[in-house]
């Protein structure tokens, strides 16, 4: 499977998430992120062979377009040349924990990739790890932030799943969907 | 409020087309329209540590207008009070990047630290030799004992003008690190705000605060800092900052500071002089000498009033490189009066 067809697919996905994922961002932040999401991967669609992650980095703009550029850029490298999903996922996570100063159980998108990360690491399937991700988003709702716009909400967004990581869901979710074996 | 722009989307590009067709030092970048590079050939390009940084827009002349010889090998420009990204900071350092390697330095903001230090993870992946010095000094932001939470603020200016001398002598990647470290460990700054600049992007004052009070410890955007105080002479507001500055790090009795009073945009050389004078005066009590200033509006927030006083007890060789010739734009000579 391309980089091409799996950016594709991304940027159509997200067209039916704007307004999702900027609802559950009103409630923890700024209220943009599916607005900023959509904006990089339309962009990352359009752009060339090794240069989609660095596209969406561009046009997503700020830390969050940085950090989920991390995580595109470990996928394209993967589709485009193969690069082991595992280990360029777990890089993505080292470095997104490394720069946003965040840990499993801060109420972000690493409390999603985290458990992906751990299944793939175990040998478990994509589809598994998709399913760990899932089960790590649906986690965040009782969470409070502890880094973030979200920490300075009342009672840190307990009740709210943070959309950082229902957005990890789906760029695995698509991956998945467009028949990657990993 | 009036502002002379063609459009919001033009106004960071226009300004860099007018800025590089006026300046022979300069010229835009191959990599991105976006990247300020010194257009003067470097007299062994193979043996020297490019150095370069990324800003959002809207502080000029920092950073673009210290790109040149003896200073700046890049700047690359994000978009109004915004970093640049991640890939466009990557670009900027292959722009520059040779064997010697490339320091980027980072004025420490949490979009530009996660930003610059994901384009050195880039770049490092793509083979290139890079570093990342992140500086801060505003002592208004944290309490010493978390220093490494500081603000980036006008004191940065040291170490760009340092770093920047050093590097035009040769010296080496890891060297200069340790000298960026040790500027940085010396310098502080504190700041003043008298009025709000205008948002280019919304056309509004970026806070409010009222006619006869003054903020002290106000970043660069407008950041929260220590508190108001009632305006009245001048002498008495910097007495007040350089004690506290002199209370964060103390400077011996006898020693010297290099001094930067720098001008938020809004405020006149009249009264950025009277603020030099003031503050010559407020050290020479403690006996400190205050030696080879840098006055003028040089970190700027549009018509932002106000001013920040940074101080640096310099060895002698940071003193010397503090005051070597440099030839970018905007940059001033400095010159040490005792000399």
């Amino acid at each position: 499977m391309s980089a091409g067809a799996y950016f594709t697919a991304l940027a159509a996905r997200f067209d039916g998430l704007v307004e999702p994922l900027n609802t559950l961002d009103a409630a923890l932040g700024d209220g943009d992120h599916g607005t900023t999401m959509r904006r990089g991967l339309v962009k990352a669609a359009a752009a060339g062979p090794g240069l989609r992650a660095k596209a969406f980095m561009r046009a997503s703009g700020g830390a969050s377009g940085t950090l989920f550029g991390l995580i595109l850029h470990e996928i394209e490298r993967h589709l485009d040349a193969g690069a082991p999903l595992a280990d360029g996922l777990a890089r993505a996570e080292a470095r997104i924990r490394d720069l946003g100063h965040v840990a499993e159980g801060d109420k972000s998108m690493v409390d999603a990739l985290a458990p992906a990360v751990r299944a793939l690491a175990g040998r478990g399937s994509l589809p598994q790890a998709v399913t760990a991700a899932a089960a790590g988003r649906e986690a965040t709702r009782e969470l409070a932030a502890r880094r973030g716009r979200a920490q300075y909400v009342e009672g840190g967004g307990v009740g709210h799943v943070d959309p950082g990581a229902t957005s990890v869901v789906h760029l695995l979710e698509t991956l998945a969907d467009i028949g990657d074996a990993s | 409020m009036k502002k002379l722009f063609n459009s919001a989307e033009r106004m960071v590009d226009d300004m860099i087309d007018g800025y590089v067709a006026a300046y022979p030092q300069v010229r835009r970048g191959a990599q991105d329209p976006r990247i300020v590079v010194r257009a003067r050939q470097v007299k062994d390009p193979a043996r020297k540590v490019a150095l370069l940084i990324g800003n959002g827009s809207g502080h000029e002349p920092i950073a673009m207008g210290f790109v040149g010889a003896g200073l700046l090998d890049a700047n690359v420009v994000g978009d109004v009070f915004a970093a640049p990204s991640a890939d466009l900071i990557l670009d900027g350092i292959r722009e520059i990047a040779g064997p010697a390697g490339a320091l980027l330095l980072i004025s420490q903001h949490s979009g530009d630290m996660i930003n610059g230090r994901a384009a050195v993870m880039l770049a490092e992946e793509e083979g290139l030799k890079v570093r990342a010095l992140p500086m801060y000094d505003d002592i208004s932001s944290a309490p010493r004992a978390r220093l490494h939470d500081r603000r980036g603020a006008p004191g940065t200016m040291f170490v760009y003008k340092i770093l920047g001398a050093a590097a035009e002598r040769g010296m080496g990647l890891d060297d200069l690190m340790a000298l960026g470290e040790a500027v940085r460990a010396r310098t502080t700054t504190l700041a003043a705000a008298a009025s709000a600049g205008i948002s280019p992007l919304t056309g509004k004052p970026m806070f409010c605060l009222p006619d006869d009070e003054i903020y002290l410890g106000m970043g660069v955007h407008g950041e929260p800092g220590i508190g108001r105080v009632k305006v009245g002479p001048v002498d008495e507001l910097v007495e007040r900052m350089v004690a506290a500055l002199l209370a964060d790090r103390p400077i011996a009795e006898g020693a010297s500071a290099a001094v930067i009073v720098n001008g938020m945009g809004g405020t006149t050389l009249m009264e950025l002089l009277t603020v030099y004078r003031e503050t010559r005066a407020a050290l020479a009590r403690r006996g400190i000498d205050a030696v080879a200033p840098m006055i003028g509006s040089y970190v700027t927030t549009q018509e932002m009033g106000g001013f920040s006083i940074s101080l640096l007890e310099p060895d002698p060789r940071m003193l010397d490189l503090w005051c070597a010739p440099s030839d970018s734009p905007f940059f001033p000579r400095i010159e040490d009066h005792r000399a």
